[in-house]
């Protein structure tokens, strides 16, 4: 303490020369060293580094736009698929329904034709039925006039008077 | 009791204890005696501490990977403590760019130099003569002057500095030399003379603390007060060391924060 008192402190802050001229070189061997190799390489290095990050970053957001795009388009598919599959029950129905209406009318057709043709049958066969009666009753008058005729023919009015009679039965049978 | 100790303490400071002194700032030379490239024991730690940093930091930087790991993590941490933390923050991103460099190199180095004075063996700050300081004052002298040159030409520079722009002409006589007188002398000064002072102080404090302890211990004649004492003194230099590593991280970091702020100054106000 006494010494540091006492002693000649002013001498610290008066730098020898071998000092400066050893703080110098250090001085510059330090800088150098910073300047032109330290710096720069951990420059480089930060520089490498953000720009992977970012590369990286870059490449998730590319990702995910691709990802975006894929279940847009799929979503696009399903809403399409979607309307299709309506589409095709709409369709069906209406289809269905045609069928339905087809083959009302077709039956209504073909009950139509059934009715008509029993009925031109059944005229057919009213009018063979009557051409054959008029046959008949022709060949029974016939018969029935022969023998009127054989054992009546004697009085010709009564003749001519059955002979008009039995034309106008026939006559009237017809129109009934 | 603590009065009676402490009279003791001073007593065996003038009878028996190893003190620190002056002299172990100014120890002799060892090599190259009486040329300018003579080497002392200060200057001996000085340069290798400068070979081991720029070896270690050389290493890392080699082997420097894009993902990093331990060691690199620290180093970078170090320079983005620095580029963010003290050059961006004070001069902007811009700006700040040309002195990132200078500027780590200045806190690293400071910083290594400073924990010397804790190193066993060494014992001495590399910093802790007053040349170290100057010369990195004197860099940033340079930087200075060169970043105002750049920016606004060397007339410029030298108007601005000496009549400082917006002050009546009268007053310049008072003011021009005031303003030479701080560029020159005080700013350089005040950044060599708070490291130098810092770290010489440092040296004092914790070798007297260790000085102590060991007469305390080991050359008082009364042990039973002797080895209490002596712990006391003991655990006094094992805070102070502690707090020379604090130190030591606070004057580099004050170095780089002042010295980037002197460089900024020398820039027109915008």
């Amino acid at each position: 303490m006494v010494t540091l008192a006492g002693g000649d402190g002013i001498s610290l802050f008066i730098p020898k020369l071998y000092d400066i001229v050893w703080s110098l070189v250090i001085l510059v061997v330090v800088a150098v060293f910073f300047y032109k190799y330290f710096m720069p390489k951990f420059n480089s290095i930060f520089d490498e580094r953000a720009e992977k990050i970012e590369g990286n970053f870059s490449k998730a957001a590319k990702a995910k736009e691709e990802a975006d795009e894929a279940k847009k388009k799929y979503e696009e598919q399903l809403n399409g698929a979607r309307m299709d599959a309506s589409k095709i029950r709409d369709d069906a129905r209406s289809e269905a329904k045609q069928i339905i209406a087809d083959a009302h009318s077709k039956a209504d057709a073909d009950a139509a034709q059934i009715t008509a043709t029993a009925q031109r049958s059944i005229a057919s066969q009213q009018q063979q039925a009557m051409v054959k009666l008029k046959g008949d009753v022709g060949t029974l008058a016939t018969s029935l006039a022969g023998k009127i005729i054989g054992q009546e023919l004697k009085d010709p009015d009564m003749q001519s008077h059955m002979l008009d009679q039995m034309l106008d039965d026939m006559e009237n049978e017809g129109k009934q | 009791m603590f009065e009676s100790v402490s009279k003791t303490t001073i007593l065996a400071a003038g009878t028996g204890a190893d003190l620190p002194t002056v002299k172990d700032f100014l120890p002799p030379e060892i090599l190259f005696q009486g040329t300018p490239f003579a080497i002392n024991r200060i200057i001996l730690i000085r340069i290798v501490a400068t070979v081991i940093l720029l070896s270690v930091l050389a290493l890392t930087a080699s082997h420097a990977k894009l993902v990093p790991g331990r060691w690199q993590s620290m180093i970078e941490m170090g320079i983005g403590f620095i580029r963010d933390g003290v050059v961006y923050s004070v001069m902007g991103e811009l700006r700040g760019k040309r002195y990132v460099s200078m500027i780590v190199a200045l806190f690293f180095t400071i910083l290594v130099f400073n924990l010397c004075g804790i190193i066993p063996g060494a014992n001495m700050a590399a910093t802790a003569t007053v040349a170290m300081p100057l010369a990195f004052a004197a860099w940033t002298l340079v930087q200075y002057c060169w970043a105002g040159i750049r920016e606004k030409g060397a007339w410029g520079f030298i108007r601005d500095e000496c009549f400082t722009p917006g002050v009546p002409w009268p007053v310049y006589f008072l003011l021009a030399p005031i303003q030479l007188l701080e560029l020159i002398i005080v700013r350089p000064a005040s950044l060599t003379i708070r490291l130098f002072a810092n770290m010489v102080s440092g040296h004092l404090t914790l070798a007297t603390c260790l000085a102590f302890a060991q007469y305390w211990v080991f050359e008082a004649s009364n042990k039973l007060t002797g080895v209490p004492v002596g712990a006391m003194w003991l655990v006094g230099g094992l805070i102070m060391t502690l707090f020379e590593i604090f130190v030591a991280f606070l004057q580099a970091y004050v170095f780089a924060i002042l010295t980037t702020a002197y460089i900024n100054l020398s820039y027109p106000e915008e």
